[in-house]
């Protein structure tokens, strides 16, 4: 019983390290650009299916380290031509976040059954990063757990000491605070916007890639991510960095415990009892400011 | 708006005289109503009253397993089953409208789109098989609606057409009143500017609730009219790709140009059914085409119409000679 519940513990930081990888991205684009992105979670099977890519049909050389290494530059150019193609055109109009919000929704779709037409239905898995395992007493660590948990924690504080110590980190808070400021003081605000969408492109890319290893890829599984990155950006509070990677730890703990004592189908409801509990009660969420 | 309404009523009603024996065709109309009157109701409560609903799919489903349950579990008859259906979907709407009240454009589709996830696991899990969904197998066994000894099944489709003809007509024209009375020009005006039009005693909790409660009892009577003619549900119904056909529907037809809705529900069920052999396929193109529609196709059709007409209009005015309005007036 002991035992269960400390593997509950680990399989919840496992979850929550990686959801706050992702959800740090989802907070940074909604808070930067304001768009509202649908295809946050088709973007994390694109960082499944690019690592499987890689190492299975491929036999790349360096396993996960040449992966992670084209991984970063091909999801920017990803993220940052979608940005320029798809959503920086609607800007102009009136409605263009409702316009976004629908334009990314039909991308899901699109990306979604891609994947099915390109790799089948059927759900892939990838090699473990690392193999083996670690006994301290009678808990036993998998050494890949451990290796996930601190590469999207290391991740994570990679992009935040970017973001506030950076000349383009600083240019993207400003323009998070007052676009039309920043772009006063010469800040290049659409390669910015573009920017921001490219890095959380890379976030939820990283985070498919290291999580996708404990819970194998899924076409149809998208939608599931993304409303689970969106609850965990809406409940630490949108545009909240530390909200939301607080956020991410309690629903990855949430998550581990009620899978484990009521079972998977429930989690879901869980999951969005508490963010309408949440919603109800803190509108702008645990941290956001009004 | 009513002359467009108008026309594409009566062209739906002559419909069946040349293709009342096509079973094929007949079924494709009846859907279109079905579709046409829903994607209407979206786009009242997201294009007037700018509410970003992403749970409109979630209220037909909603409506149409209740309507389904009531007549299955507890033996009530059809007719009384989809009015009880709509009561109870408009109560859901209400409910689900509450919390939306506080929050700002985006977290009202979060909430609303949660709704939509939330009921798949709901209907499948034992907690919806407690109430009768039937879990992952969905309902089968569906009686269809009686009215004095006369069944409208889906064997005799032109009854059912008409049936579904009239309450079609009946459910636009209370949105077409709604809309042109003073309570659509209050949805407008919280749209615009909630603060303003809260300055002026346009209450947003009320109108906002109404604008729920309306949208979610006219889509749960339609979900739980569908129920009843094709006789089996499932939880496919929530699957994205519905939800796509319906904001295929708006898109076509303009978000908030009211009766480009109808036209788009027209186009798109008619492209989904020339679409259905390609089986897998179909999603993808109808994902592509959502992408393609926003970003070229502005206000829809009736956008295009318009600025047609208006490009026209100046073309016109700059070929006739210039008239000088007299000032000081």
């Amino acid at each position: 019983m002991f035992l269960e519940i400390i593997d509950v513990i680990i399989s919840g930081l496992i979850n929550g390290s990686v959801y706050a990888l992702m959800a740090v991205g989802l907070t940074l684009v909604y808070g930067v650009t304001k768009a509202f992105n649908f295809a946050y979670g088709s973007f994390y099977n694109m960082g499944g299916y690019f690592a499987w890519m890689l190492l299975i049909p491929l036999g790349m050389i360096g396993g996960y380290f040449s992966v992670f290494f084209i991984a970063i530059p091909a999801f920017f150019i990803v993220g940052y031509l979608l940005e320029k193609v798809l959503v920086s055109p609607l800007r102009k109009y009136d409605d263009w976040e409702m316009k976004v919000m629908m334009l990314t929704l039909g991308l899901s779709l699109f990306m979604d059954f891609g994947y099915q037409a390109v790799f089948g239905p059927r759900i892939k898995s990838l090699p473990g990063i690392i193999e083996g395992t670690i006994e301290i007493g009678k808990v036993v660590l998998f050494q890949q757990d451990i290796v996930i948990f601190i590469l999207s924690i290391g991740g994570m504080l990679c992009f935040g000491w970017i973001l506030n110590n950076t000349r383009t980190g600083m240019a993207v808070m400003a323009v998070a605070q007052n676009p039309a400021g920043a772009q006063i003081v010469g800040i290049p605000k659409d390669f910015i916007f573009a920017a921001t969408f490219a890095i959380s492109t890379i976030m939820v890319g990283l985070g498919g890639i290291l999580l996708c290893q404990k819970n194998f890829i899924d076409p149809m599984g998208s939608t599931n991510i993304m409303i689970k990155a969106w609850v965990i950006t809406a409940f630490g509070g949108m545009g909240s960095i530390r909200g939301s990677l607080y956020a991410a730890f309690i629903l990855g703990m949430l998550e581990a415990f009620v899978g484990w004592y009521f079972g998977m189908i429930h989690v879901q409801i869980a999951t969005l009892t508490l963010l309408l509990a949440t919603l109800a009660v803190r509108p702008q969420g645990l941290m956001g400011r009004e | 708006m009513i002359l467009i309404l108008s026309v594409f009523y009566c062209l739906m009603a002559i419909m069946p005289l040349f293709v009342g024996s096509a079973d094929y065709i007949m079924n494709i109309l009846i859907m279109i109503l079905i579709w046409a009157v829903i994607a209407s109701c979206w786009d009242v409560i997201m294009g007037f009253a700018g509410i970003f609903s992403f749970g409109q799919v979630a209220f037909y489903v909603i409506g149409a397993y209740a309507s389904a349950i009531l007549s299955v579990s507890l033996n009530i008859p059809p007719v009384l089953a989809i009015i009880m259906a709509g009561v109870i979907t408009g109560l859901l709407g209400v409910i689900v409208g509450l919390p939306c009240l506080k929050l700002a454009g985006p977290y009202v589709a979060l909430v609303t789109f949660a709704v939509h996830m939330t009921l798949i696991p709901f209907l499948r899990g034992p907690l919806g098989r407690a109430i009768g969904s039937g879990g992952a197998q969905g309902i089968l066994t569906i009686p269809p609606i009686r009215f004095f000894g006369f069944a409208f099944s889906s064997g005799h489709l032109v009854p059912f057409f008409y049936l579904t003809l009239v309450l079609t007509i009946v459910c636009t024209l209370l949105l077409v009143v709604i809309i042109k009375s003073y309570w659509g020009t209050a949805f407008l005006a919280l749209k615009d500017s909630e603060n303003f039009a809260t300055s002026l005693g346009i209450s947003a909790f009320k109108y906002k609730l109404m604008v729920f409660a309306i949208t979610s009892f006219i889509t749960g009577l339609f979900g739980a009219l569908y129920a009843h003619y094709v006789g089996m549900l499932s939880t496919k119904m929530l699957s994205m790709d519905v939800f796509t056909i319906l904001m295929i529907m708006m898109v076509i037809g303009g978000i908030g140009k009211y009766p480009g809705v109808v036209i788009g529900a027209v186009i798109t069920v008619t492209i989904n059914q020339l679409l259905a052999p390609l089986g897998m396929y179909r999603p993808l193109i109808m994902g592509a085409i959502v992408v393609l529609l926003v970003l070229f196709l502005r206000d829809g059709v009736i956008g295009l119409i318009q600025n047609l007409s208006r490009s026209q209009r100046k073309f016109t005015e700059k070929n006739e000679p210039l008239k000088v309005a007299p000032k000081g007036k």
